[in-house]
């Protein structure tokens, strides 16, 4: 078996369709202008309606044009918001596909560093092993919202940003760059669940985040471990941390503005190893980008974009 | 004082306890000699070649998690990681009290090139379609032989001077042989789906492995029943 495999060689059974991973990147790099969202989404066009052919997102993407994803992503969860089931559906789906990539990056890390230490390899054996029960809770709680497999594609994103071939940069990507980023998606969820009273989600959601924190100190532990004695390389890994953070931060989606989708859990975060300063970086670093007032006016203009262009072609003219 | 039997021995042959002379064996009756096959060195060559074998099994199932397309498969595998990794762990722990070095926890050995050799052979499966291959050669002859070693090494080891090493192997066959149950259902399940193609694949890939386990006498250069 090869050493280092890229993100698309990711095995899948016949459910799983993917999609191009651009569309994440270029949101991470999208600027507060509603015109330039608009061109960005405008250009991913095709790319968008090809990847959502035959999955329950078809119907958004008919609904709302290429920019359906920014009202997925860009709205807080609230449980009075429109069409909140199918993005309660879809976040879920999003975050069972997270936990999947999160095995088997952990498990990738076993196998793609032979000579780390053994602690190393004991830590993520055991992350192995956690990652594969959150995927089995998370495959619950879609079956709960009455959710399936596969009824969207498929974004490798996380697995390609993290997975990178030195080990420091690898725990930095994975289990402080992913695993925070679960601490923010899952402290919402929480959030979420407690406000319609799901006892269920909370709890199961509770027990993940509870993991993700020893994951993350995993990361903090063996960042210091593999870098010590060696400030260059330390820095360069922390480079990398903050481009994968940026990533993570889906152009402010998840950050601290005040209009963000998800916000970042600040005390789960300390609890796990981040400090006061890494955490101001990160406030600083997924601030920048599109508002939400942006990317409501952008997904507005794309949705009537894409209905001209629907009606157009219904009238048998161009465009 | 005199008349009260004594709790403590005095320093007079009349200043003895009343207690009943049991030997260490008596109470429950214990039929156990003092006999075992291997002495401390070849103890701890063994627990290296047993370690040795649980590292790479945690590293081999890790790397193939992603390489799988069978959900149920990828989320099992999980659990065997972290069994497989504690093992290893727990084995590198008996290192030490073995005279094997303070430093030797970490220390894996093959028993001879022809089993790295045949690990390296296990692990080499790695297309998506290849989830039996990767099964067939972990499941139904590499973990079967760990059981069989492992079982020989308690019932041929000084069942006294060497409990904690039986111990240890006592746990690890518990988690083999749910393992080899495991790796056998999944197979069956796609043997069934496969069929007699999917049969003939499990068939002659357990064979392949087979055959080279063989070659080189297995975890511990020796297989079973057959001397050095």
């Amino acid at each position: 078996m090869r050493r280092f495999i890229s993100h698309d060689e990711l095995a899948r059974d016949s459910r799983f369709i993917r999609q191009d991973n651009s569309l994440a990147t270029v949101l991470s790099l999208l600027p507060d202008d509603v015109d330039q969202v608009v061109e960005a989404f405008e250009r991913l066009d095709p790319m968008i309606a090809v990847s959502v052919r035959g999955t329950a997102a078809e119907p958004l993407y008919e609904e709302y044009g290429p920019a359906f994803g920014l009202v997925v992503l860009n709205e807080p969860l609230e449980p009075d918001a429109p069409g909140i089931e199918t993005r309660l559906v879809m976040r879920m789906h999003g975050i069972f596909l997270g936990e999947l990539q999160a095995l088997e990056g952990a498990g990738r890390s076993l196998w793609d560093f032979p000579d780390a230490p053994w602690e190393f390899k004991m830590n993520m054996a055991r992350q192995c092993w956690d990652e594969a029960r959150h995927v089995q809770i998370y495959e619950k709680l879609l079956e709960r919202l009455e959710g399936k497999i596969g009824m969207f594609p498929e974004s490798t994103f996380l697995f390609e940003c993290c997975c990178h071939d030195d080990p420091a940069m690898r725990v930095a990507g994975v289990n402080r760059g992913l695993e925070g980023l679960a601490c923010d998606v899952f402290r919402d969820m929480i959030r979420y669940a407690e406000k319609t009273g799901d006892d269920v989600m909370k709890q199961a959601v509770d027990y993940v985040l509870a993991d993700e924190l020893t994951h993350v100190r995993f990361g903090s532990e063996w960042v210091r471990a593999f870098t010590a004695g060696d400030p260059e390389r330390y820095e360069r890994v922390q480079d990398f941390r903050r481009q994968v953070d940026k990533q993570f931060s889906f152009g402010g989606s998840r950050s601290d503005r005040g209009d963000a989708a998800i916000p970042i859990a600040r005390d789960d975060r300390k609890e796990a190893g981040f400090t006061e300063d890494e955490l101001d970086e990160l406030a600083q670093l997924s601030a920048g980008g599109p508002s939400r007032e942006t990317m409501r006016k952008a997904a507005q203009i794309l949705r009537e974009r894409h209905h001209a262009r629907r009606r157009a072609a219904s009238e048998g003219a161009p465009a | 004082m005199s008349g009260t039997p004594r709790l403590y021995p005095g320093i007079g042959p009349d200043e003895r306890t009343s207690f009943q002379p049991y030997s260490a064996f008596d109470v429950p009756e214990d039929l156990r000699e003092l006999h075992g096959r291997y002495d401390v060195e070849a103890t701890a060559r063994r627990v290296r070649n047993f370690r040795y074998t649980h590292e790479w099994i945690a590293m081999i199932l890790g790397g193939w998690i992603a390489t799988i397309p069978e959900l149920p498969v990828k989320t099992g595998l999980g659990k065997i990681v972290w069994e497989s990794a504690q093992a290893a762990d727990a084995l590198g722990k008996r290192l030490p009290e073995l005279r094997a070095g303070r430093n030797a926890a970490t220390a894996s050995q093959p028993p001879n090139q022809g089993y790295a050799d045949l690990i390296q052979e296990v692990a080499r499966p790695e297309s998506p379609t290849d989830t039996i291959e990767k099964i067939a050669g972990m499941f139904d002859v590499l973990m079967p032989h760990l059981v069989e070693v492992y079982e020989e090494t308690i019932r041929a080891t000084d069942a006294i001077c060497d409990a904690p090493t039986i111990e240890l192997l006592d746990g690890a066959v518990r988690h083999l042989r749910r393992h080899v149950a495991w790796g056998g259902d999944v197979l069956a399940r796609l043997c069934d789906v496969g069929g007699d193609a999917a049969r003939e694949r499990r068939r002659a890939r357990a064979a392949e492995v087979r055959a080279r386990l063989e070659a080189c006498g297995g975890v511990t250069g020796t297989l079973p029943g057959r001397d050095a």
